[in-house]
């Protein structure tokens, strides 16, 4: 409304002018805590940062943990910080970002993906801290499987204390099985019996189902199917080194001998004959109708789908069982195998643990942080239900998995006990270009004819070539 | 009394005008032509200040570490052309700068007919309530997060369990795998970019065909002009300044499109919806080549800004003003 006089209204604009500067002004003032970045874990104290990946809510999971580590070591302040990703390799580039903003967290939350990256380049061995504290690491040592322990291994030194991992095994509808006739698959079933037991399926419902749905990933994807006919898409060998390690904490471990200073990711390997086999097989299944063309970087929808009894087989690890409880899934609903016996039966894993950074503040104080989680009050704390597998053995047990299923929950760590030469996923320093090399050719690999598989193949070959050649 | 202040305001402002023009001036005068100088810098400093850090550094900064191999933690190290080279030979890099012109010439063909007709349609033929209802309709797409909208579609387009072939099994279309064949892919992303940023360029076509004096329909109609005719000969013509901001603005979009392919297919299958920025972000921060993704995206920005120059350039040719 117009003022009833020009002055009245020229104060009016001017004093609406000036409330608006002095709310900006007060606004800047009352917030600015947040606008220094104060909030920022790490930054404008000596708080030790450590960075997940997650949202607030698992920081604020991690809360209980913070508070018995406060006790433990009231010195040391600890801030976590969740970083939303869609997956490992999406996280791992926030970090760096991280770290070319200048702000890197104290400690990471690293999985088998980002290992040999972080080990190559951000993170801080913890060789020195394992000799001088041994004796308090022989307790996390006995529980923890060596294979775990042996993906954390980088060129003789370890990064890394496994927290926890899951290994690609086999989920199946229970009730899909027993409408297609079949019985729980035998543990050294095959992949030719996988294949029947699909087809079964498959005729028990032609519509609105899918027998064995995959993705375009990484881990559980066409890894598992390598590995079990004894090979993969890069050539695989072991470093000298570590005997240190193998030597105080597996000395009487049955696989002591197949320990190493760590796993080697060197050359590409897409054209041995047994990788075209696999694919083959992958291929007829899919021109069968008995599996899914894979989707790159699928998997968000799986859990419901497979909740809604639509999916007959998928491979997963032990962070399925929670999500499908809380899908709605009975604990007899779905059950789990180990993955098919091919030329071997090798599986595949991935395992997670915090890694110091090169440029922590406080390197000591990082260690007591890594020491702690690793105890069994605090993966107590932070695994009170089946979200993923813990690393220390002890944990996976009936308690766990009580009420949730599945029946079999022995399956998942039985998988390092009977197979010792199950594998971390292959993930060498330069794993983003490796990783997008392989997803983009497993598509067209698996959805078309022979010759199709060849080219794909022959350009997965040529560009691993490139990835591996570049600097990680 | 507003009429009284508005007169006290311009006497005021004559005044201080007429004693400027008399060079004449006490102290405050003189502080007021100061202020009269700096005042508009005062103004436009922020911007300024804005624009030159966060435009034009970060511009400048990518140009130079173009020339420098650089991972983020270790020192950057000059390289020269080496970047350039090596970007020029790697066949992905060729594969998604062929895509995304590819993408640019369907996409912004369909996006600027899309919005063309729709807009002659909403203009023409329906009444005033509608027309409201259908800018603010075909606007909407814009407003939302590409990324939320893909993760959508991903679902609507699923091969076994998406709605999009569950509609079509109705009419004995069998299950088209959208996502994991090249060409379904390609449709799928063309589809969804276009389906969420036609709405803008609807939006320009409206405000122009507005512009169009009616007089011009009615002497083309005693022509004896209908129909298409009409808008070949009238609309078409007098509405080419608004087509060329449009061709202009959509094009720049699409040779940056990321949102779409990343989320819907991640470049895949093969490298069939891998685009130059994706390629870019992928060698930034996946494979920590900062130079080589500076050298993508100098060529990238060459490659934009000769195309729109052209476009200037033919406009010249192509568009008429009034």
């Amino acid at each position: 409304m117009p003022g009833s006089n020009g002055k009245l209204r020229e104060i009016s604009r001017r004093t609406a002018l000036g409330a608006l500067g002095a709310g900006i002004v007060g606004a800047t003032v009352a917030s600015w805590p947040r606008l220094t970045g104060m909030d920022i874990p790490g930054r404008g104290d000596n708080s030790l940062s450590i960075a997940i990946l997650g949202t607030a809510a698992d920081a604020a999971a991690r809360q209980r943990v913070i508070d018995a580590f406060a006790k433990v070591h009231p010195e040391i302040k600890v801030k976590v910080q969740a970083i939303q990703a869609a997956d490992w390799k999406d996280f791992f580039t926030k970090i760096l970002t991280m770290v070319a903003a200048g702000t890197p967290p104290d400690v990471v939350y690293v999985a088998t993906e980002g290992a040999q990256l972080f080990a190559e380049k951000l993170a801080h061995p913890l060789d020195e801290y394992l000799r001088r504290d041994a004796a308090d690491m022989k307790e996390y040592f006995a529980d923890v499987h060596p294979s775990l322990v042996e993906a954390f291994m980088y060129k003789g030194s370890l990064f890394q204390l496994p927290i926890d991992w899951n290994a690609a095994n086999m989920y199946y509808n229970t009730s899909a099985l027993q409408q297609a006739g079949l019985e729980r698959p035998a543990d050294n079933w095959t992949q030719v019996d996988f294949r029947n037991n699909l087809a079964a399926m498959r005729k028990a419902r032609p519509q609105d189902f899918t027998p064995y749905y995959w993705t375009n990933r990484l881990f559980g994807g066409v890894v598992p199917w390598l590995y079990a006919n004894d090979t993969s898409f890069l050539k695989e060998s072991k470093s000298t080194g570590g005997e240190w390690l193998w030597d105080s904490f597996y000395a009487q471990d049955p696989s002591r001998g197949l320990r190493s200073g760590g796993y080697q990711w060197l050359e590409p390997n897409a054209d041995d004959p047994r990788v075209y086999e696999s694919f083959d097989y992958l291929r007829g299944l899919v021109k069968d109708g008995l599996g899914v063309r894979p989707e790159e970087g699928g998997g968000n929808s799986l859990v419901g789908l497979f909740a809604s009894n639509r999916i007959g087989m998928t491979p997963a690890g032990g962070y399925w069982v929670e999500g499908l409880h809380e899908a709605g899934m009975k604990e007899d609903d779905f059950d789990v195998q180990f993955f098919p016996r091919w030329r071997t039966q090798r599986h595949q894993f991935g395992t997670a643990g915090y890694a110091i950074m090169k440029t922590a503040k406080d390197k000591d104080a990082a260690w007591e942080w890594l020491k702690f989680a690793s105890s069994l009050e605090a993966m107590r704390l932070v695994f009170p239900t089946p979200n993923t597998t813990p690393a220390r053995r002890s944990m996976v047990n009936e308690q766990l998995y009580a009420g949730r299923g599945p029946k079999h929950w022995k399956v998942f760590y039985d998988t390092l006990d009977k197979f010792p030469t199950t594998g971390p996923i292959p993930a060498p320093p330069q794993q983003a270009a490796v990783e997008t090399a392989l997803m983009k050719n497993v598509s067209l690999a698996v959805s078309g004819d022979e010759n199709q598989l060849k080219q794909a193949l022959a350009s997965m070959q040529r560009d691993l070539e490139i990835a591996l050649r570049r600097q990680a | 009394m507003s009429t009284a202040t508005t007169g006290m305001s311009t006497k005021r402002r004559n005044g201080a005008g007429s004693k400027r023009r008399n060079g004449g001036g006490t102290g405050s005068e003189s502080f007021g032509r100061q202020r009269q100088r700096w005042l508009p810098w005062a103004f436009l400093a922020p911007t300024i200040l804005g624009m030159g850090l966060f435009t034009l550094v970060p511009i400048v900064a990518s140009v130079v570490l173009a020339f420098f191999r650089w991972d983020i933690i270790s020192a950057p190290s000059f390289v020269g052309f080496d970047n350039f080279a090596e970007v020029v030979q790697d066949p992905t890099v060729r594969v998604s700068f062929l895509n995304t012109i590819m993408f640019v010439v369907v996409a912004v063909a369909l996006q600027l007919g899309l919005a063309l007709a729709l807009a002659i349609m909403v203009q023409e033929k329906l009444p005033a309530w509608l027309r409201v209802f259908f800018r603010s309709a075909f606007f909407f797409p814009l407003i939302l997060s590409a990324a939320s909208v893909s993760i959508f579609m991903r679902y609507l387009f699923n091969e076994q369990f998406g709605v999009v072939n569950w509609l079509l099994s109705f009419v004995g279309i069998p299950a088209v795998p959208w996502l994991t064949t090249p060409a379904g892919s390609a449709a799928v992303v063309i589809l969804v970019y276009v389906w969420q940023n036609f709405g803008f360029s609807f939006l320009l076509f409206i405000g122009g065909l507005a512009s169009i004096p009616t007089e011009t329909y009615e002497a083309a109609s005693i022509d004896g002009a209908t129909g298409w005719r009409k808008h070949l000969h009238v609309t078409l013509p007098l509405l080419s300044p608004t087509t060329l901001v449009a061709s202009v603005m959509a094009i720049i979009n699409a040779l940056q499109v990321f949102d779409q392919p990343y989320v819907l297919t991640r470049g895949g299958p093969g490298d069939s919806t891998r685009t130059a920025v994706m390629v870019i972000f992928e060698s930034a921060f996946q494979r920590l080549e900062f130079g080589q993704a500076s050298a993508i995206g100098v060529i990238l920005t060459l490659i934009i800004m000769a195309i729109t120059a052209a476009q200037f350039r033919l406009s010249k040719r192509f568009v008429f003003y009034q």
